[in-house]
């Protein structure tokens, strides 16, 4: 047992008032080296710890405490590991999903928020928090008539600060661009990332899909789009370098397929791809465990690991140990090097999640596009 | 400005101690206002007032990264030559990178190598000697897409250059020396040879920090160790003005060099022999005349055996 529940257990099942100070004055979940403790506190039949772990149970029980209502398991995790989870709590046969009442900490995503589970030694890196000090660029809006598409497509443009329309600028095309934005502080990290010097002011285009698990599921037309909609429209509306190296592509989840996907369909356009927990899914025999979602990618990378081309100079990869996708991700990296790809690929102990891909900004940004620092001596 | 016996002060990065002020004072530079060159601090050029109030002098900027953006945007033709030339230049110094690392990493290999001892020794040697001949032709071969340049457009054939050139030489007649500032060092090189300005510093008495005293040697080294995309290894990244021959000055090596790794420090100071590799750090304070050190304030220079050591006066 945690020793704080020991302690607060020392004397039996304590009182509601023991308990009511015990739960305002301790941080939950409770961390004790490699152990983490889970608390929950209320009337339930059962209660579940759920966090789509790849390798833990999918739902954990957690014991209940004595005549107490309070309910606890213990789980060990890494040094550095962040996690997300939810509790599963049954109540009258039913059973509801919910944050973790006693932690504050949330991370939120398209379909809502998590409880955030912190283990020692996790710090939120600074250059994802908001820096007042740090020129501040601009987001504009913009609109696309999609011939590809047959429609109007909106994006947000990110105009770094100090912007000079007689500079030229790399382009990076960001996928989920308004989640990257939402969820992974993706404007303050190039503001603080081009103000530090670690990567150059650049211009992004942060894109969006009304249906993105079919267009950013390895699907010709978005490649098409990109390649001849997007990239030709950007090019006439901002200075942007006239080269490949100075044109990146970046995406998480089935972003990160779609990146690969276009830059693979328009060969010797992109230079740079950063691919976040990739969706590679493949199968090597019979057919793809995964939704069918996936059956479209699962073609897709069959055919690009028979015949993988050159569809970057420079990749960036990263993937979640804690994610079921890390054997896709891993299996990639010496296919893509094979191809003479200069590859950089890290693991994070974390899962798929917008947190996960938030913190591995730095390293991918500035190892793709990288900035002034070297040149300046203060 | 003087002509002869001129002083030079070069200082690590003002920040947080600045030291500008007591360098300058016991350097004994001679009465009167001093010019700037800060176009290394690009859109921030000219922001000068904690300077000015630290040497209670009149300064006057030179203003080069604005007086060459201004020129830009009224000669395209220029501004296209210029463009070109730096693609040529990137170019060069990407392709260079390439073979840099593989010669670095057989240095380092050679280096780490025991066993007969004059066998060693002779192969490192060699492994070093490689480098410097990369390092040579990469700078032949900078220098000569900046020959091409300056070929094209000088003050000569340019006569907004001239106009440019001739204002510029006023102020340097008018002040008693000039403070160069850190900040961008490819910057600063660009703009200062654009106006001629490398080729006037030999008559100065000059202050200079960090990228400012980098610019002033033979070569102009780059290096980072921490940075986010990882260690690298150090590149010449062209000529310097050459008004400090002997030397490679390398700024704030507490925070951007591995200073604990001996066989990196090793191979720096070997690398670039004869010259002395010369560490400033904040605080730093190193004063030249012609005949040499005249005063070495907290200055370090690198070892060949990989230690940092104390850099003495002549």
């Amino acid at each position: 047992m945690n020793p704080l529940l020991r302690k607060l257990f020392r004397k039996g099942a304590p009182e509601r008032a023991a308990i009511d100070a015990f739960v305002a004055e301790t941080e939950f979940p409770l961390v004790d080296g490699s152990d983490v403790t889970f608390v929950f506190r209320g009337a339930a039949e059962a209660v579940y710890l759920r966090c789509w772990i790849s390798g833990l149970d999918t739902a954990q029980p957690l014991q209940s405490l004595g005549d107490t209502e309070l309910w606890a398991t213990t789980i060990e995790l890494p040094k550095g590991s962040r996690i997300e989870y939810k509790f599963e709590v049954q109540t009258n046969g039913n059973r509801e999903l919910i944050v973790d009442p006693l932690n504050d900490v949330l991370a939120h995503d398209p379909f809502g928020a998590n409880s955030v589970c912190q283990a020692h030694g996790y710090e939120r890196p600074s250059w994802t928090l908001h820096d007042p000090g740090a020129r501040a660029g601009e987001l504009r809006t913009a609109q696309i008539k999609s011939r590809v598409f047959n429609g109007d497509r909106e994006l947000q443009v990110y105009v770094p600060a100090r912007f000079r329309s007689n500079r030229r600028y790399p382009l990076l095309i960001v996928h989920d661009g308004a989640d990257y934005l939402r969820f992974a502080a993706l404007k303050d990290v190039l503001d603080n990332l081009i103000h530090a010097l670690e990567i150059p002011p650049l211009i992004a285009a942060l894109i969006h899909s009304p249906d993105r698990l079919t267009e950013y599921g390895a699907d010709d037309r978005h490649a098409s789009f990109l390649s001849e909609e997007l990239l030709p429209f950007m090019s006439t509306s901002y200075p942007l370098i006239d080269e490949p190296r100075a044109r990146g592509i970046m995406g998480a989840s089935f972003g990160g397929v779609a990146s690969l996907h276009a830059a693979w369909r328009n060969p010797g356009q992109f230079g740079q791809l950063l691919l976040q927990s990739g969706s590679f899914a493949f199968s090597d025999i019979g057919r793809h465990q995964r939704g069918p979602a996936f059956d479209s990618v699962a073609e897709f990378m069959n055919e690009f690991r028979e015949q993988p081309g050159n569809p970057a100079d420079r990749i960036y990869m990263s993937c979640g140990i804690y994610e079921s996708l890390i054997y896709e991700n891993r299996s990639l990296v010496p296919r893509l090097q094979s191809q003479g790809i200069e590859v950089r690929f890290e693991e994070a102990r974390d899962a798929h999640n917008w947190e996960n891909w938030r913190d591995r900004l730095r390293n991918g940004l500035s190892w793709l596009f990288p900035g002034p620092l070297w040149l300046v001596y203060e | 400005m003087s002509s002869a016996g001129q002083i030079r002060v070069l200082l690590g990065p003002q920040s947080p101690q600045q030291n500008i002020a007591e360098a300058v004072a016991e350097a004994g530079l001679p009465a009167g206002p001093l010019a700037v060159i800060s176009a290394a601090w690009q859109e921030a050029e000219g922001d000068i007032d904690v300077i000015s109030k630290l040497l209670g002098r009149e300064l006057e900027d030179l203003y080069l990264y604005r007086r060459g953006e201004e020129l830009m945007a009224n000669h395209p033709e220029l501004e296209a030559a210029a463009r070109l030339r730096q693609h040529k230049l990137m170019d060069r110094q990407r392709m260079y990178r390439i073979r840099l690392k593989q010669l670095s990493i057989a240095a380092r290999h050679m280096l780490k190598e025991n066993g007969d001892s004059e066998l060693v020794a002779s192969e490192q040697r060699h492994a070093i000697a490689q480098l410097r001949a990369l390092d040579r032709h990469h700078l032949h071969r900078s220098e000569s897409i900046w020959r091409d340049f300056c070929d094209a457009y000088n003050p000569d054939s340019y006569p907004e250059l001239a106009r440019q050139a001739q204002e510029l030489g006023e102020i340097f007649d008018r002040c008693a020396g000039v403070v160069i500032t850190g900040g961008n060092v490819a910057i600063l090189i660009n703009r200062m040879r654009l106006f001629g300005i490398d080729e006037q510093l030999e008559k100065c008495n000059i202050v200079a920090w960090s990228a400012g005293a980098m610019a002033l040697a033979e070569r102009v080294v780059l290096f980072h160790d921490r940075s986010p995309e990882g260690r690298r290894d150090a590149e010449v990244l062209g000529a310097g003005c050459g008004v400090i021959p002997g030397y490679v000055f390398l700024p704030n090596t507490k925070q951007r060099l591995r200073t604990g790794d001996r066989l990196r420090v090793e191979l720096l100071s070997r690398r670039f022999s004869p010259d002395t590799c010369v560490a400033l750090d904040n605080g730093a304070a190193l004063r030249l005349d012609d005949s040499g050190v005249q005063q070495a304030n907290t200055v370090r220079r690198l070892n060949h055996d990989g230690r940092f050591v104390k850099l003495r006066a002549a």
